[in-house]
């Protein structure tokens, strides 16, 4: 887990020391910003918010609050759009995210090694990043469309496309589009996020190891894998909450359609509650993929601390 | 940090500072924004505010997108303007709940009520019978179409009955890369739907007497699946299934496709656009019945019921809707005028205009006005139309079984909301 | 020797593909933004319009209030990266060295509050800051975007305090020092890089937000320059043109940032010192 000290004869000391060292109210000191922040300003109306799923809020009706108990879940059970809107949203958020963490991973990688031009490299490559998504989503809904943009033209010329009709205006393909912009939007994140871990590894652990014969591969899977772990599994996770929560994308390029063959959850919630105005409904379906979305984390942390702990 | 502290005591340095004069400030909310409209309302604005020296109006502009979410989450928070700019299909949301103010006692005693058309008081009272806004203008829908592309594919004149505009359209589309209409698949496409209905059913009457909807019968299902044809048949692009305002227009104008039905303000747009010899405007065609049902949409002003200066904030729409204020805003947004006497202004005798004034003064030609009154038609018209016509159009689903679930929302929508 | 000029080239291929990738639809931006109006459409899919012009750059210099949206980016932005890292910070480092009570319970917070779609969160916000006037204001935009951006920030820091053992600031702390100094001495320096990088992607997603820059403020005097460039997308004009040069403009700063940044990533500090 560190580089490999002489432990022996200075662990007891230094663990005694620690302990000493670790004061009572110290952890609370450095956390306590943290925790107020996020109480005061994200739980409160965070709790609110939830509260609408038991009540009946219609946004623009004065008189509507009533406590209604469990109606709204029942409705969701029900609900046959909703099951067709997490169904994409599965496809969205698990394109997105895979695809982005490996080409992300990929361009990471190429980065962490010295060569003329890396500077200008990576400067150039992290740019998609500073684009607002709403601005992505514009650009990439033009470049697929076949009157001004190239891509359709060019897909059908590498015979990918049958014929160069707009991608984005057919129930089968329209989610590609929206996957293909965030990916281009997010690799960055996954190539920065990962990049500064790599370059915290020792480099002797891999002279070690080469010294010892190890191919490429091996190094990778046995030293850089296991030591980018811990970052990989936070990025993976906080990337894949916020995806399946994020509809800008979408919203712009296709906005939900043709048919709602793009609609997500995300952007279901968003028609709920500002189409048919009814907030109760639409916090009953966010508090479901809250839940959702807790257990899938909770799995991933699992994951992470049973391979910290194989680690040491 | 210290930028924050230096923020807030300026913020508070300035609220004590108005106090201390003792103007009154009226919020104003605009909704359907663009820079050009934005300065002609800051210039009617200001003859207001000439006109009342302690009163200064703060002028919001939203972006128009989405404009309807953030009003509303404004509104649901308390945080309310004085008046607000309101478009036709968001007036049933707001009116029947209270939250705006009947304008009628207003009405009585102001000078200019009697140089109204009739339109515009009716269509003003379309909730619970009161006059919750004043319109300041109309969209009435007519037929643009491209005299290049007509040209190139022979044909002489626009359509003016559903058959040839069936006709025309395959027409154009025969050219490669073109095709004969702009279909507006996406938000905001209820208008077509409701027309080619109305046309081939010969009739724009909503609902029977016992409130249930009409869209079951044989004549509006032959006019929806005749737009459905126009799709399927490759009469309208493909893509155009999604296609919402900026795409129709933009087709319009690139070229793509010959004809489009709007309003008069995608004129500016258009004309922008596009030399004068390329593109005309007709008459919105007729169908069997000789009838033409182009539909009628018109935005206003309202006030809200919580104003604390309501006699000013009537003073204020009285300015932007009186004789002078109105004619320079209708001019700018390119809507139809409220005043009857408009007619005879130098910027309505332009031939462009010509389509609109001439379907007004035709008895054949009636002004459909949608049921915005309902409640349900917010959400019927932004989210249910786009996507069940989708599927029509897609072949998802069949023009019958479309017909059937608007007929059940629609007869729920009137029937609950006696 | 050909094994490594296989690997070298089939690197700069890579790259290469990475880096048009990343242009392509920068550049193409770039065209649209230069593209005089009635060129727009007709000759859309060429790779660079025959006639080039600067109308909509200049359209959109003249006629919106640009410089100011841009100022409040700028204010909220900085004013976020920065108080976001000093929140993070500490509390990464809290995360990182200490077991508590209670930690368990704050790392699922900072989860939950990731969670839920922003949407429904507007609603009440606005209504919890309303009375504060905080809305309509660059501070409750900072006050909002920290919130939203440390828990993720505090993940990653932690991620980058955990990779340095401990046994650095306590054998500062044996002789003499205190944690703090410890911290400010040591291990800081080593988790530059991280700090940096985390510093460069709250600045950006403080730049580019967009829904609570739109909910909670109204007034042209509070808007930051995403909401900005929708005043371009009007029900009436679809000026894609303006609102692409807007969008170029806006995107210069977030990229000299950018570069900014890039000198820090590189300098790999953490490699040395961690052997020692």
């Amino acid at each position: 887990m560190g580089p490999d000290h002489d432990q022996s004869e200075t662990e007891p000391e230094v663990s005694a020391i620690g302990r000493r060292l670790a004061t009572g109210a110290e952890p609370y000191l450095y956390t306590a910003p943290l925790l107020i922040l996020i109480v005061v300003v994200m739980l409160v109306p965070l709790s609110v918010g939830l509260s609408y799923a038991f009540r009946d809020i219609q946004l623009l009706d004065p008189f509507s609050g009533g406590f209604v108990g469990f109606d709204h879940f029942r409705e969701l059970e029900a609900d046959r759009n909703f099951r067709a809107a997490l169904l994409n949203t599965l496809i969205w958020t698990g394109a997105s995210v895979a695809l982005q963490f490996i080409f992300g991973l990929i361009l990471a990688l190429l980065l962490n090694r010295e060569f003329p031009g890396r500077r200008l490299a990576q400067a150039l490559v992290f740019l998609p990043w500073a684009v607002p998504t709403f601005l992505v989503g514009l650009d990439w809904a033009w470049l697929f469309n076949p009157v001004v943009g190239p891509l359709p033209g060019w897909l059908f010329a590498l015979k990918i496309t049958h014929d160069t009709n707009n991608l984005l205006a057919a129930p089968g393909t329209a989610l590609i589009g929206p996957i293909v912009a965030s990916i281009w939007w997010g690799i960055p994140f996954f190539a920065i996020t990962n990049l500064a871990a790599l370059q915290s590894i020792p480099k002797d652990l891999y002279e070690a190891a080469s010294i010892d014969g190890a191919s490429v591969f091996k190094q990778f899977r046995s030293i850089t894998l296991p030591l980018l772990a811990p970052t990989l599994a936070i990025t993976i996770l906080l990337r894949t909450v916020w995806v399946a929560n994020f509809a800008d994308l979408i919203v712009v390029m296709t906005n939900g359609g043709p048919a709602d063959s793009t609609q997500t959850v995300a952007s279901y919630i968003f028609t709920v509650a500002f189409r048919r105005l009814d907030f109760g409904y639409a916090s009953c379906i966010a508090a479901v993929l809250l839940i959702l979305l807790f257990i899938y984390a909770l799995a991933i942390l699992s994951l992470r601390r049973l391979i910290m702990r194989r680690q040491s | 940090m210290r930028a924050a502290l230096g923020l807030a005591a300026t913020a508070l340095g300035l609220s004590l500072s108005t106090l201390a004069q003792a103007t009154t400030t009226l919020k104003l909310v605009e909704v359907i924004t663009s820079p050009e409209r934005t300065e002609t309302l800051k210039n009617i604005v200001k003859t207001f505010e000439d006109a009342n020296p302690d009163v200064r109006v703060e002028i919001t502009s939203l972006p128009w997108g989405p404009s309807f979410e953030k009003l509303a989450t404004m509104v649901a928070a308390g945080d309310t303007p004085d008046v607000v700019e309101m478009p036709d299909v968001w007036l049933a949301l707001y009116a029947n709940n209270g939250t705006l103010e009947s304008l009628e006692p207003y009405l009585k005693t102001w000078q200019h009520t009697s140089e109204l058309n009739q339109r515009t008081l009716q269509l003003g009272r379309v909730v619970r019978s009161t006059a919750y806004m004043l319109p300041y203008g109309f969209y009435l829908r007519a037929l643009y179409y491209n005299k290049r592309l007509f040209a190139a594919a022979g044909v002489s004149a626009p359509p003016r009955t559903l058959d040839e505009f069936v006709a025309v359209s395959k027409k154009v589309s025969s050219l490669p890369g073109k095709y004969g209409y702009c279909l507006r698949g996406g938000a905001g496409g209820v208008n077509a739907w409701m027309m080619f209905g109305a046309l081939a059913s010969g009739s724009d009457v909503f609902f029977n007497a016992d409130g249930s909807s009409t869209f079951t019968e044989a004549g509006w299902i032959k006019g929806f699946s005749t737009l459905a044809n126009i799709y399927k048949s490759g009469l309208a692009p493909k893509d155009s299934v999604n296609w919402g305002y900026n795409d129709v227009i933009a087709g319009f104008y690139s070229g793509t496709c010959a004809m489009i039905e709007n309003d008069p303000d995608a004129l500016i747009a258009i004309a922008e656009r596009m030399k004068p010899d390329e593109y005309g405007v007709a008459p919105w065609i007729k169908g069997p019945s000789g009838k033409s049902f182009p539909t009628i949409g018109y935005t206003g002003w309202s006030m809200f019921a919580n104003s604390k200066h309501k006699d000013l904030a009537w003073k204020l729409i009285a300015t932007l809707d009186g004789v002078p204020g109105n004619l320079v805003w209708n001019r700018r947004i390119g809507a139809l005028p409220i005043y009857t006497a408009a007619v005879k202004d130098p910027l309505y005798a332009d031939t462009r205009f010509k389509a609109w004034f001439d379907e007004l003064t035709d008895p054949n030609v009636v002004p459909m006005v949608m049921p915005v009154d309902l409640r349900a038609w917010a959400l019927f018209a932004s989210s249910i139309v786009p996507r069940t016509s989708q599927s029509l159009l897609l072949g998802q689903i069949t023009a019958p079984e479309m017909a059937q679930e608007w007929a059940q929302i629609m007869t729920k929508a009137k029937q609950s909301q006696k | 020797m050909l094994r490594r000029t296989l690997y070298w080239s089939s690197h700069y291929v890579l790259i290469g593909l990475y880096v048009l990738f990343a242009l392509f639809p920068l550049f193409w931006l770039i065209k649209v933004a230069l593209t005089p109006n009635d060129l727009l459409y007709s000759e859309g899919i060429r790779l660079w319009p025959s006639r080039t012009s600067l109308e909509h750059f200049r359209f959109v210099l003249a006629h919106s209030e640009f410089p100011l949206f841009f100022r409040n980016s700028l204010i909220v932005s900085s004013g976020t990266g920065v108080s976001v890292t000093l929140i993070s910070g500490a509390g990464g480092y809290g995360l990182s060295r200490f077991s508590f009570r209670g930690k368990s319970l704050l790392v699922a917070l900072m989860l939950i509050t990731q969670m839920f779609p922003l949407v429904m969160l507007v609603a009440p916000m606005f209504r919890l800051l309303a009375p504060l006037g905080l809305t309509n204001s660059l501070t409750g935009l900072v006050i909002v975007y920290t919130t939203f951006n440390a828990p993720f920030a505090t993940f990653l820091m932690q991620s980058f305090f955990d990779a340095i053992p401990k046994e650095l600031e306590e054998a500062a702390m044996i002789d003499g020092a205190t944690r703090f100094g410890a911290f400010r001495r040591i291990i800081l320096p080593l988790t530059l890089p991280g700090i940096a990088a985390t510093g460069g992607f709250v600045f950006t997603a403080a730049w580019s937000e967009l829904l609570f820059a739109l909910m909670l403020n109204s007034s042209s005097q509070a808007s930051t320059f995403p909401v900005g460039l929708l005043s371009f997308v009007s029900k009436f004009s679809v000026d894609f043109g303006q609102m692409m040069a807007a969008g170029v403009l806006a995107l210069i700063p977030a990229c000299l940032f950018f570069l900014a940044i890039q000198r820090y990533l590189v300098r790999g500090l953490t490699a040395g010192a961690v052997k020692g």
